[in-house]
């Protein structure tokens, strides 16, 4: 009688044959960019135990910029940018194409989320006081980010090229124009001549799709770099020294503990 | 065809890129390289700069005796000259294609606005029209004219865009619109849309800002007067030119004095202390 | 070196080895959290959209009514329009009010460009001017208050432009007027059309719409002052000649027999407790 192997022990030799087929191509690759290391580095960095929800909202503003990303790609597809077919081929993809309303309206409600999550992400590390030392940079970065997103947002606006989008597009240019000196020269270039036409709307496709997601993109990158390297802030409530830092403490002491901790003790 | 400033480009890309192999063949340090003993002059070598983090110069590279230019001074000149060369070629045709065509000039060869006699005396028409019949729909404008009779043997007419010069909305005719009277005129480039207007005032719908019948500003954050469009007769036709700025309007009608500037953009003073704001215009530099 | 670097340093390499020591891994930890956010954040966008498309219905020819969260699209961009009332997109609101607030020619910059460049400034710099270490909230009263009052204006600036009304829009309320404050048919009622399209509510207010401008009056309870329809015919022809130094533009223009109706329609207008006891 063949003696069979407890459950346990027979998955496990199973699994000591299907491993090394799982491991070959994630050690090739890591033999040959260092990619997985950093993967790991990533995602097993420590980050302070007090961490909350408020934190997630910089990730959740990162969602909302993928959203942007994937859905406007498609929109890109479909969508012809000159005067004479923008708003035929807006009315094409809401109302005929596929779910074209369904990528459409995320990526016109996707824009307002993207530009909420901003803000509140941004009043957090406001409140949260992190974009103190060695932050400063960090948040620059972020705020750099808001104007382009802001960016993004107005040169959008305009490509269904229907009335809201043609006037709001005339008062955002000729807010730019009041600008001094330089402000005749950039509605200008903007306009791309000296009234709005076929080439103030490819410029703002252009712009919308290559040139602000670029930058955007770099400084996400940035932003997230800095975010790994300097580490995650802790509330400023935290009881750790990441939060507690002006606490004197007794020659000695690391400053795990503040002498006041009430309640919850370190773990 | 290759233009000749790509075969420029090429051909100093090329001489110097060839001067480099050359060099680099002919150099000792290279024949040494390839099998002979190191070369003792490592150690004169450029000591690599702290800022520059990891070595730029693997330590045993071979390197010019101690007298001659330091290699290694030549290869960051090189590296930081071409790369400027590489820098300009790109910037130029970013410059020249993206920036230079937004301010070359449109000429505006005039706007038949139809015959005279579509504007009676004293009435105000508001016209609708393609500035430019050729760009299409995006060229459409609206004007509010008004005939004012004869004035100096010549029909004096007041046209004002109604574009506002806040920020560019498009102001209304505050007052009753007789649009069961509304015509369209076929012209020889286009067709019109005349409505005849009883406006007390013009006023805009995005800020507030309001005119009275003359262009001049009553209310709101208007920094000047309503543009104005150039005109002339033609065969009995009301052709319109270039439209300009004006900073105000006195009297009214044909006995208007007109205190006109060059076209600016919305938002922009004219005159004053603020006009300082905007010393050049890019028609300006055209 | 600064005692506020010194200090900022040592407290960045406590907090390293405070984390290092007791902090916990990113994944799964803190990544659930983010995974569980970013989840929600699709959903809203995806619920917007479904809630803009399946609310709002397309019209036989092509023209997009307006659903719960508005239309799918305007009409065709149209530049020489005379009838369309911009409005930006809802994120852009305060800064349309914003340039309404500024209603005087020499202040328009300071809306235009002005304000938002010295927000942006003072973020950028905000690292630099805010140098304290401490970052807990009970001890920074000038940063809560300066996010409470941000939130706050930004807040009522968007609320207000949302709802900025312009007198072109009144036109439709023309009937609902001459219901509620019974207005008689005739005269009084076509002067309430003339009211409605004549720019007198881009000073004066009726019925709470409006926007109040050059300090003129309210006008729902203009005929309660009983001057009579000559005056108000005279006021309108030429405001300053009956009330001296009046900023209202004359209304000549429109003619005898429009400042007649409008004349009527101001005559009328009681208000809503003397209109109610003429109906009843």
């Amino acid at each position: 009688m063949a003696i069979t192997p407890p459950p346990a022990r027979r998955r496990k030799r199973r699994m000591d044959k299907v491993m090394p087929l799982v491991m070959m191509p994630v050690n090739w690759l890591e033999e040959r960019s260092g990619l997985v290391g950093g993967l790991k580095y990533f995602l097993f960095r420590k980050v302070p135990s007090d961490i909350n929800w408020f934190h997630t909202l910089g990730s959740a503003t990162l969602t909302a910029f993928i959203v942007q990303a994937v859905t406007g790609v498609i929109l890109a597809m479909y969508y012809k940018p000159h005067p004479d077919t923008a708003y035929e081929s807006i009315r094409y993809i809401t109302n005929e194409a596929t779910l074209g309303w369904l990528v459409r309206g995320m990526h016109r409600w996707g824009a307002s989320v993207f530009i909420i999550l901003i803000f509140l992400h941004m009043a957090r590390v406001f409140l949260f006081g992190a974009y103190k030392y060695p932050r400063e940079l960090n948040w620059i970065v972020g705020v750099m980010l808001l104007p382009l997103a802001m960016l993004e947002g107005f040169t959008g606006y305009l490509l269904p090229w229907d009335q809201t989008a043609y006037w709001a597009t005339v008062v955002g240019i000729n807010l730019n124009g009041t600008g001094p000196v330089v402000g005749p020269f950039l509605a200008q270039f903007l306009r791309g001549g000296d009234e709005i036409g076929t080439d103030t709307l490819t410029r703002f496709y252009a712009m919308h799709m290559l040139l602000l997601p670029g930058a955007i993109m770099g400084l996400i990158g940035l932003h997230l770099y800095l975010v790994i390297r300097l580490g995650v802030s802790s509330p400023p409530w935290s009881k750790d020294a990441a939060g507690s830092e002006r606490e004197e403490r007794p020659s000695g002491d690391p400053g795990l503990v503040r002498p006041r901790a009430r309640g919850r003790v370190a773990k | 065809m290759v233009s000749p400033p790509a075969v420029i480009v090429g051909a100093i890309i090329t001489v110097i890129f060839g001067f480099l192999w050359a060099r680099d063949v002919m150099s000792p340090g290279r024949a040494s390289a390839a099998g002979g003993p190191e070369p003792a002059g490592t150690a004169d070598a450029e000591p690599i700069p702290a800022h520059m983090g990891a070595p730029a110069t693997p330590p045993g590279h071979p390197s010019e005796g101690p007298a001659s230019y330091p290699r290694s001074k030549f290869l960051e000149l090189g590296t930081l000259g071409l790369g400027a060369v590489i820098g300009g070629i790109i910037t130029a045709p970013i410059l020249g294609f993206a920036v230079l065509p937004a301010f070359t000039e449109d000429e505006l060869g005039g706007v038949d606005l139809g015959p005279l006699t579509k504007y009676p005396t004293g009435k105000w028409i508001e016209a609708t029209f393609l500035l430019n019949p050729a760009a299409g729909e995006v060229s459409r404008r609206t004007a509010f004219i008004r005939s004012n009779g004869m004035e100096g043997g010549q029909p004096s007419m007041t046209i004002i865009s109604n574009r506002c010069v806040h920020l560019g909305c498009p102001v209304q005719a505050a007052g009753p619109r007789n649009d069961d009277q509304q015509e369209t005129i076929k012209t020889e480039q286009a067709e019109l849309t005349v409505t005849p207007v009883l406006p007390a005032n013009f006023s805009c719908p995005c800020h507030g800002g309001s005119y009275d019948t003359e262009g001049n500003r009553i209310a709101g954050p208007p920094v000047r007067a309503l543009d104005r469009y150039k005109y002339s007769i033609v065969d009995g036709h009301l052709i319109l030119l270039q439209p300009y700025s004006v900073s105000e309007v006195e009297g009214e009608g044909a006995k208007a004095a007109i205190k006109a500037y060059g076209i600016q953009g919305p938002g922009e003073h004219v005159d004053g202390l603020s006009g300082l704001l905007y010393p050049i215009q890019p028609q300006d530099l055209g | 070196m600064s005692r506020r670097l010194q200090e900022g340093r040592a407290q960045h390499q406590r907090y390293k080895e405070d984390v290092e020591k007791r902090g916990k891994s990113f994944y799964p930890y803190a990544m659930f959290h983010d995974t569980v956010m970013s989840l929600v954040v699709v959903a809203v966008i995806v619920a917007l959209a479904c809630i803009w498309y399946l609310t709002a219905e397309v019209n036989e020819d092509g023209s997009s009514g307006s659903g719960a969260l508005g239309v799918l699209y305007e009409d065709k961009a149209d530049p020489g329009t005379t009838s369309f009332i911009p409005r930006p997109d809802w994120y852009f609101y305060f800064l349309f009010y914003l340039l309404r607030i500024f209603k005087w020619p020499d202040s328009v910059i300071l809306g235009t460009v002005g304000i938002p460049t010295i927000a942006l400034i003072l973020l950028l710099a905000l690292p630099f001017i805010d140098l304290r270490r401490e970052r807990r909230l009970v001890r920074r009263p000038v940063a809560v208050v300066a996010v409470i009052l941000t939130a706050l204006s930004m807040g009522v600036l968007t609320y207000k432009g949302a709802v900025a009304e312009e007198g072109s829009e009144a036109t439709g309320l023309v009937p609902e007027w001459i219901e509620r404050f019974s207005i008689p048919p005739g005269d009084a009622s076509e002067g309430a059309e003339i009211f409605s399209v004549s720019g007198c509510l881009n000073c004066h207010q009726y019925a709470g719409e409006g926007v109040p401008n050059l300090g003129a009056p309210e006008l729902t309870e203009e005929g309660n002052k009983n001057r009579g329809v000559q005056w108000q015919i005279d006021h309108l022809e030429c405001p300053s000649c009956v009330t001296p130094g009046s900023p209202m533009p004359p209304y000549e223009d429109l003619g005898q027999d429009n400042l007649r109706k409008l004349a009527a329609f101001l005559e009328a207008s009681k208000g809503e407790a003397a209109g109610g006891e003429a109906a009843g």
